[in-house]
């Protein structure tokens, strides 16, 4: 030991209060109720009353509930929903696990590049896509037309139950492939190490062991998968509507534009059911995450795993998968870009001579295209910013304060992910019904929407920091706390810094979310609040096809930007492995 | 430097209870280490102390500083008691040079720029670390890291130090050299200070005086020698160092001990402690306390003297370690001394038997 000129120092004491923490706490917390609770009180009260909410005078009356369950059109609505939601599922499921074992347990040629390709899907805009599907697959639809016009060959009819759980599926894989793939690179290598040991070959490893141990997962995957897809609303309006098959989704839509009287009550008691179904998938979800927690192995190292040696298959099924993924990605949105440049899009005549920029002019020309992608720009910005920032702050009160109702917190934030956002969207419009003249200054402005799209997608702004915050040892805080620093100087100087990438990758996320996001809105929009989702649905419907392929085109290659500069700056794998959770 | 009192602590998880009415003193300057089992409830009563825990009932005070008091609602924030934490981890902020770390204690207590300085590199020179300061945690090694924590918590002078497990990261060489340099440093500074460890050799070699726990409760507080030669029950006994254990009836009191029958063996023991105890006890003899003896040797005899088989002798290079079967009880002897034979002599000294219930 040097000598030294160490002294006992009389610093002045930190100092007592003005530690914003408890004002903060509160001021969150009350916040997260107010905007995930808030919306759904009032479409209850809606659902409960004989006129709508802005109407004087009126009764409490089960009516709206007696005459929605009157209507049979309601129950073969859910019978569809309950076909399409299962045959989604089912698919989305099955193909996700075997991509995720293809990609994590075996030598697949380009199995990395390939694993990240599938989960592009999730990210792209959804309704654009379906919009992509319809072109190429549609009854009209190019590759349709010419196969079965052409070579007589049977083609994918998506204008069917089976056919639209097929293109819902190939938008809800990478769920599954994500929470399967979490799943396999966390499991002890040296249990499948153990069955090897113990004589069974690597195929037997795989069945006996390796997918067994999957099944949590699966069951988790598969009840979100489930959960979303009952809340489909793109999928019914634009491939349902030819042969008249309506969801649950729809069946309100429908109700609440053609209402001879405005705002139905019915739609609200509708939109009550689904909440319960959606709040009760969620429940037993989280019941299975629990069960999933049994089945995590201990201290699994990943890296160390030995991969299934695939031989001669190596190549073909790397090709197979490489198929599916041009087919279910590449294709519609190379028909969105064909159909976004050409007069009509037809095997009868080349493209190149049906060649025409009108599409695109009409987005820089007409009004509503033009405010449209001004709006959604501004809001993804601000919305992402302002998402991201609130539920950093929230994730932290919830796992790193000493707040009474932080349990609270968790539950909460990850519930507006079970809810249709068509549901968001009616919550919120009665929402700024009732609350004066701030609720009629959001209905008339841009910022009304934004709300209701970041209240929907701010769930996944908390999956993506959560795992980074339970990363980051609490001693790290509690160090900050012991050397003077209050709750909030600590978070400020030492959480929130070490929280950064997760930071970057919920606003990217956040960003790209909010940009591509149409249900909330489509009982918000007015003359002058348009965003880029609700026109493609609103103009689509009235048959611009054309210019709204040149939106959806609008959103894709912002998606894809955005995204590819996210991963560049920040190395933010989309591989984070939660995406799905 | 303040003497801290820590009464009545009581703290229960769901139906679990952690602290079950934990009370203890410790003196001005002194090291004072927590010792037990991991889930005995030594780091919830440190956590308790920084704030970072609250316990349902109990009081805690530094000085003439209440810190906890249940009953009048009294909790103090962790960030207003001004004490000095060495975490397990380190906790070293990774995203701060190390210079940054020691000067953010003093930053949040508003000091100028220059003296934040003066302070910083004063203490970094105390622990050796001055030519690290513009380095990052993941450049230093554990224990350069070690050295950072315990700079950073005493960087503004804290009242008390509490260390939790500050060594379990280090490996055992660095872990010895660690040991001596902190008790050094904690003796110089004259530093009141709380060690938490489940390590019975750290608690033996650096501290001042040693609470045992388990399950919640304190079950001895002595130096480390009153620890190690009078356990005061079992398992103390048998938690701190190796022990024998002999049962047995008291038969008689003699001059300030006892001496008891063997339980299921002809054998008698003379016990220097235990004056006044009677029926049924156990006697904890150190396996370095008894000494063995060819057959043939009659240098000592008597009462405490027994024949034994010898079991397995093993050599582990600076002594042996004999098992041993006195009739039907068992011993484990140590000894620098190696007597051939499959029957030998063991002597139990009257003064090494500690009664321990």
């Amino acid at each position: 030991m040097t000598a030294t000129s160490y002294e006992p120092q009389a610093f002045p004491r930190p100092r007592r209060t003005h530690d914003p923490a408890w004002a903060l706490h509160w001021g969150i917390w009350l916040l997260v109720v107010a905007l995930i609770v808030g919306p759904f009180v009032p479409l209850l009260y809606a659902s409960l009353r004989d006129r709508p909410l802005y109407e004087a005078g009126g009764v409490l009356t089960v009516q709206p509930y007696r005459q929605l369950f009157g209507d049979s059109a309601f129950w073969d609505a859910w019978g569809n929903t309950l076909m399409f939601a299962s045959l989604t599922t089912l698919m989305a499921v099955l193909g996700g696990a075997l991509i995720a074992i293809l990609v994590t347990r075996t030598d697949l040629v380009g199995r990395k590049t390939l694993g990240r390709l599938t989960l592009l899907p999730i990210l792209l805009p959804s309704l654009g896509m379906v919009l992509g599907w319809l072109v190429i697959w549609g009854p009209g639809g190019y590759l349709t037309a010419m196969f079965s016009d052409r070579l007589h060959l049977p083609t994918l009819a998506i204008d069917t139950i089976p056919g639209m759980a097929v293109v819902e599926a190939t938008r809800l894989l990478p769920i599954a492939f994500l929470t399967c793939q979490a799943a396999l690179s966390r499991a002890d290598s040296s249990l499948e190490d153990a069955a090897r040991s113990a004589g069974a070959r690597p195929v037997r490893v795989l069945s006996s062991i390796t997918i067994p141990m999957l099944r949590p997962a699966l069951l988790n995957a598969a009840t979100l998968i489930f959960t979303l897809s009952i809340a489909a609303l793109g999928i019914p309006l634009l491939l349902g509507t030819s042969n008249n098959i309506v969801f649950v989704s729809s069946y309100l839509y429908n109700t609440w534009t053609n209402a001879s009287t405005p705002d139905p009550g019915s739609v609200s008691a509708g939109a009550v059911m689904m909440l319960l179904v959606a709040t009760a998938l969620l429940v037993l979800r989280n019941r299975l995450l629990g069960a999933e927690a049994r089945f995590v192995s201990v201290g699994g190292k990943s890296g160390r795993q030995a991969l299934l040696r695939l031989r001669k298959w190596r190549w073909p099924l790397a090709g197979l998968l490489s198929f599916y993924l041009v087919f279910t990605t590449l294709v519609p949105v190379l028909g969105l870009a064909l159909m976004s440049f050409v007069v009509v899009l037809t095997p009868l005549v080349p493209p190149w001579e049906l060649l025409t920029s009108a599409h695109w002019n009409v987005l820089l020309d007409d009004e509503t295209f033009r405010r449209s992608i001004e709006n959604s720009a501004i809001i993804a910005v601000v919305g992402a910013v302002g998402t991201t920032a609130f539920v950093a702050l929230a994730t932290l009160v919830a796992h790193r304060s000493g707040f009474r109702f932080r349990r609270t917190l968790p539950f909460l934030m990850l519930y507006p992910r079970a809810t249709p956002g068509i549901i968001i969207g009616i919550g919120f419009f009665w929402a700024y019904l009732l609350t004066g003249a701030f609720g009629d200054y959001m209905r008339g402005s841009i910022w009304g929407i934004m709300l209701a799209f970041c209240v929907r997608n701010l769930p996944l702004a908390y999956i993506v920091m959560y795992p980074t915050l339970a990363r980051i040892g609490e001693e790290l805080d509690r160090a900050g706390r012991a050397a003077g620093a209050g709750w909030w100087r600590t978070s400020r100087s030492i959480v929130l810094p070490l929280l950064k990438p997760a930071i970057f990758a919920s606003f990217i996320l956040m960003f790209v979310e909010i940009i591509n996001d149409y249900d909330p809105a489509v009982f918000l929009v007015k003359p002058g609040t348009e965003v880029m989702g609700a026109t493609m649905l609103a103009q689509f419907i009235q048959g611009a096809v054309g210019p709204v392929s040149a939106l959806a085109m609008v959103q894709v290659a912002i998606t894809v930007v955005v995204l590819s500069i996210g991963a560049k700056l920040f190395k933010i794998g989309v591989t984070g492995g939660d995406h799905g959770a | 430097m303040p003497e801290i009192h820590v009464e009545n602590l009581v703290k229960e998880f769901g139906d679990q209870r952690a602290l079950d009415d934990v009370s203890f003193e410790v003196r001005e300057g002194e090291l004072f280490t927590l010792l037990g089992p991991s889930g005995c409830g030594k780091s919830t009563t440190l956590m308790s102390i920084a704030g970072f825990q609250h316990p349902e009932s109990g009081r805690i005070a530094v000085g003439d500083e209440t810190f906890v008091d249940a009953a009048r609602r009294i909790a103090v924030p962790a960030e207003q008691r001004n004490l000095g934490i060495v975490f397990q981890s380190y906790a070293v902020w990774p995203h701060m040079t190390v210079f940054e770390n020691l000067a953010f204690p003093l930053k949040v207590r508003k000091l100028k720029r220059a003296a934040i300085r003066t302070r910083v590199r004063e203490v970094l020179e105390l622990v050796e670390m001055l030519q690290y300061e513009q380095r990052y945690p993941h450049q230093l090694s554990g224990g350069q890291q070690q050295r950072v924590a315990l700079a950073r918590a005493l960087v503004y002078s804290p009242t008390i130090l509490l260390l939790d497990e500050p060594f379990s990261n280090l490996d055992a060489k660095l872990r010895e050299r660690a040991r001596a340099w902190v008790k050094e440093l904690q003796r110089t500074l004259g530093l009141t200070t709380i060690f938490v460890t489940h390590d019975q050799d750290e608690a033996l070699s650096m501290s001042d005086r040693v609470a045992v726990m388990s399950a919640g409760e304190i079950q001895q507080i002595g130096t480390p020698e009153e620890i190690y030669r009078h356990p005061a029950n079992r398992f103390v006994a048998e938690f701190v160092g190796r022990v024998n254990l002999i049962e047995g009836l008291v038969s008689a009191n003699e001059g300030g001990g006892v001496l008891v029958d063997v339980t299921g063996s002809p054998l008698h023991l003379s016990v220097r402690d235990g004056a006044g105890a009677s029926g049924s006890i156990t006697i904890a003899v150190r396996p370095e306390a008894v000494t063995v003896l060819r057959l043939d040797d009659n240098s000592s005899n008597g009462t405490n003297t027994w024949e034994a088989d010898v079991e397995t002798v093993a050599f582990l290079g600076d002594h042996y370690e004999y098992e041993v079967n006195a009739g039907s009880v068992a011993l484990t002897v140590q000894s620098s001394r190696r007597v051939e034979g499959d029957r030998i002599k063991v002597h139990i000294p009257p003064d090494a038997c500690a009664l321990v219930e």
